[in-house]
């Protein structure tokens, strides 16, 4: 269990360092928060044609409002978290990748629930935006990534012990496997 | 109650994420109202750090509701003309909505002695909040009011760079990851029997 968390840690802390840096921001995490609104923006307009984007912000063409995605808003942190959840789990290399997979998937796909939901609450009452932004859908999201993790290892397969005993998770020999 | 609650063996995960996502609206209820209370550790713990780190730039720490105001020696223009000091005001509450969350998770498990869970999450979290607030005072003075002021702190660059990331860190990774990590320690038994529930 220490080392778990002690390589969760560390990962953790070497990528979002990483994710700091000018050149990430500028090769990696602007042109993805820029096509994550446009990609808000298109499905958006598939019920509401008064949407466009530019660049990092969302904005309704009818009443000028307009939602920027910032740092923390991009599921980018989300996205760390897990991988590094995901990273320093024993388990064999391929369910690593194919957990990363699709538990981005499943991450970035609520990100735009939570983009595209705070678009519309911030038309509706800033005051009930402001709630959901900076706390209500913080914490759904890292519910999201603290369940997606709990699948991934409940799909794992079981190592088998000594007189066919369910013992760790495959490919590793310490307490995550409680977790 | 003293056992474990038994564990469905029909969607034992999804039935756990259906009671978290009922108790966070109660859980974020209790902690909006009860943040002025919920938040004093934290506020403490920074007022202590503060005079013990930075006693040269924080003069006094206030609590009202849920904001720390930090009244600071720094003044907003050149050093040394006639000018007030500059306060700062940080809402607490973006460095503690890790504490509903948590309170979610561990009502939802059902495991035996959750209060006692709460109460150990509790203490485990509230230094992660003083971080938080620490962070973001020290950001504000040393970097978003400008040269001026930050010339005023005597931070040289790499403690410029150090309070910047440990802001982030304090803003995007901690109110999240820490209530998440304090669950999962305090729940290895639970989530040991979830994995048994094969489905």
């Amino acid at each position: 269990m220490l080392r778990f968390f002690a390589t969760f840690v560390a990962i953790q802390a070497v990528l979002f360092g990483l994710e700091l840096t000018p050149p990430v921001q500028q090769v990696l995490v602007v042109p993805w928060t820029n096509a994550l609104a446009a990609l808000s923006a298109w499905l958006v307009t598939v019920f509401d044609p008064g949407v466009t984007a530019t660049g990092n912000v969302l904005r309704s063409t009818a009443n000028g409002f307009a939602v920027s995605i910032e740092a923390g808003c991009n599921g980018v942190e989300a996205t760390i978290v897990l991988v590094a959840a995901m990273l320093a789990f024993p388990a064999p290399w391929q369910r690593k990748l194919t957990g990363l997979a699709a538990g981005i998937v499943a991450v970035q796909g609520l990100n735009i629930v939570r983009v595209i939901s705070l678009f519309y609450l911030g038309q509706w009452n800033f005051d009930v935006f402001e709630w959901a932004h900076l706390y209500v859908w913080q914490a759904l999201i890292m519910l999201d990534v603290l369940v997606v993790w709990m699948v991934w290892v409940r799909l794992l397969p079981r190592r088998v012990g000594p007189g066919g005993r369910p013992g760790g998770p495959a490919g590793g020999s310490t307490a995550p496997a409680s977790a | 109650m003293t056992e474990a609650a038994p564990i469905s063996t029909q969607r034992p995960l999804g039935g756990f994420v259906v009671r978290v996502i009922a108790w966070l609206p109660a859980a974020f209820f209790v902690w909006y109202f009860a943040a002025p209370v919920l938040t004093w550790p934290a506020a403490f713990i920074v007022e202590l750090v503060a005079r013990a780190g930075f006693g040269d730039i924080v003069r006094g720490i206030a609590q009202s509701g849920s904001t720390l105001t930090f009244a600071t020696a720094l003044q907003p223009g050149e050093s040394g003309a006639k000018a007030g000091q500059i306060t700062v005001g940080v809402n607490m509450l973006l460095y503690a909505y890790g504490l509903p969350l948590y309170a979610a998770l561990v009502l939802a498990a059902r495991e035996p002695h959750w209060g006692r869970r709460l109460a150990y999450g509790y203490a485990a979290l509230t230094p992660f909040v003083a971080w938080g607030v620490l962070a973001d005072f020290l950001k504000n003075v040393a970097i978003s009011a400008g040269p001026l002021v930050a010339s005023q702190t005597g931070f040289v660059a790499w403690q410029r760079e150090a309070i910047a990331f440990a802001y982030q860190m304090g803003s995007l990774i901690l109110p999240t990851v820490a209530p998440a990590v304090a669950w999962v320690v305090s729940h290895q038994a639970f989530l040991e029997r979830l994995r048994r529930v094969v489905v």
